[in-house]
């Protein structure tokens, strides 16, 4: 049943890609100023709200797993954070290599793109916790902690970064089309990020099981000791 | 148009699926991790089993 | 009432064995002499540009040597089963968590009290010119710092790597409040008032610290006893 799951959302996936990139490459235009390069967007836009969407269904798994003691949410958690990471790291270094064409320099400390740094770092983190620790609940538990702190930041970071930048005046990058692309130039961003979501659904579904694998690895051992 | 333009707009998009693909990588190599330290683990257990019976 | 009794219990036990061996104190302002010496190779003390950046250069401080007395807090209970008993008593995780958080935020706000005219003095700089609102910023700023390192020292306090990973794990954290701080601390030190403007980051301060000391309480028990 789960590997029918995942091939439907391989297809789906393939089927909006495949429609969305002959759109962003062939019939969309030139942007005034930077050319071919903005095209980048279609790419590095919905890595990010794909990694935030992640992000926001570790949170709740991790609620869930506090809540109910069911291990499951423990590995839907972990998959779905190092899937968020790998989208993060995807917008990072579009946004740096873009960077480089545009105002000549890999990085800049623009808002967003520090704000996705602390981000990053706040996940990879988690995960550098979650390899430290041994024992399956106890790695659960604080992992689910940690989970939520993180996103509680991310919502602060996100805000306090915007507020520090306005104060101090960096070179904006403008990521989001908002009030400065034109209609038809939007819809590919919208429609690249469900081809993301589902592929970032397949990887979470396949890093589940191996989670779950794990656990009953542990379990057998366990079990082969008692023998 | 700057030719440099298409030059960066290639390797943005080489960077973004590369780490995808390493990531999808990573994670079947994990698999076959796994599934060797699962037969592993069966195989111990029968051994026991079989020994005590 | 018997719960905020039961965690000052716990301060003041924290407390009382802290002041009489002084270890941590010691370490955390040694610590932080050094890195004020090692900050004046870097910069010239006197110039312009430094008066721009005392505020940084202080929290900078603050957080480094903040992390040794944070370690210290839930890995001085390892030995003789401490934490295991600290558990199986009848306290709450939440009155732990505020007994220890009660217990490191004194010693914080310790060093950051014996820092401050040291650093005055190294820089040449006069920080008694808004004495008030400069010590609410290192309040609220020493009580996020206490809030996110305590929880973290508790998760981090039996894995092997614990001195490693508390730092690295706390400092993204701690981003936004220490980016208040010290936006609030360089226009205090400088003398100026403050602006409309910069009520934001007292704002985001308080914020981060109510947030975070209600997520930590709630959390605190699922991380302790589980």
């Amino acid at each position: 049943m789960r590997y029918k799951l995942i091939w439907l959302l391989a297809v789906a996936s393939a089927a909006l890609l495949a429609v969305q990139i002959p759109i962003i490459f062939f019939k969309l235009p030139d942007e005034l100023n930077q050319g071919m390069v903005y095209r980048i967007i279609y790419f590095h836009v919905p890595a990010a709200l794909t990694a935030f969407t992640c992000f926001f269904v570790a949170l709740i798994c991790s609620i869930g797993f506090l809540t109910t003691g069911n291990a499951r949410f423990d590995s839907v958690a972990a998959a779905s954070t190092e899937t968020g990471l790998a989208f993060a790291t995807v917008n990072l270094i579009t946004g740096s290599i873009w960077g480089r064409y545009a105002w000549g320099i890999w990085w800049t400390w623009d808002a967003r793109l520090t704000s996705m740094l602390v981000c990053w770092l706040l996940y990879a983190g988690y995960l550098m916790l979650r390899r430290a620790v041994e024992e399956p609940t106890q790695r659960a538990r604080l992992s689910a902690a940690v989970s939520i702190f993180a996103f509680a930041d991310v919502v602060i970071v996100w805000k306090s970064i915007e507020w520090w930048r306005t104060q101090h005046p960096q070179p904006v990058l403008s990521l989001r089309g908002g009030g400065g692309m034109a209609e038809g130039m939007q819809a590919p961003i919208y429609w690249d990020f469900l081809a993301f979501v589902l592929l970032s659904a397949i990887l979470i579904l396949i890093r589940m099981r191996q989670e779950n694998v794990r656990r009953e690895i542990d379990s057998l051992r366990r079990f082969a000791h008692a023998l | 148009m700057d030719p440099r333009n298409f030059t960066y707009l290639f390797y943005g998009l080489l960077a973004a699926w590369l780490i995808i693909f390493v990531y999808v990588l990573t994670i079947a190599a994990r698999e076959r991790k796994l599934q060797t330290e699962l037969d592993r683990v069966r195989r111990m257990i029968e051994e026991k089993e079989a020994s005590r019976r | 009432m018997r719960s905020l009794r039961a965690a000052w219990v716990v301060a003041g036990k924290d407390l009382r064995s802290e002041l009489r061996t002084k270890e941590t104190l010691n370490a955390s302002l040694s610590f932080a002499l050094v890195i004020l010496l090692l900050f004046s190779f870097i910069l010239d003390p006197d110039s312009q540009t430094v008066r721009a950046m005392t505020g940084g250069l202080l929290w900078l401080v603050f957080m480094f040597a903040g992390a040794l007395i944070l370690n210290r807090s839930f890995a001085r209970e390892l030995p003789n089963d401490c934490l295991e008993a600290l558990i199986a008593s009848p306290l709450s995780g939440a009155e732990l968590f505020l007994g220890k958080c009660a217990a490191n935020f004194v010693l914080l706000v310790l060093v950051e009290v014996i820092c401050l005219p040291v650093f005055g003095i190294f820089y040449n700089v006069r920080w008694m010119r808004q004495p008030g609102l400069l010590f609410v910023v290192l309040l609220l700023g020493a009580w996020a710092l206490t809030i996110i390192g305590t929880m973290f020292s508790a998760l981090t306090v039996n894995l092997r790597l614990r001195e490693l990973m508390l730092p690295t794990l706390i400092y993204p954290f701690l981003v936004p409040a220490l980016m208040a701080a010290i936006q609030l601390t360089n226009v205090l030190i400088g003398g100026d008032t403050l602006e409309k403007d910069d009520y934001i980051w007292f704002r985001v301060l308080a914020g981060f610290d109510l947030i975070f000391t209600l997520l930590g309480m709630a959390l605190a028990e699922s991380v302790f006893v589980g």
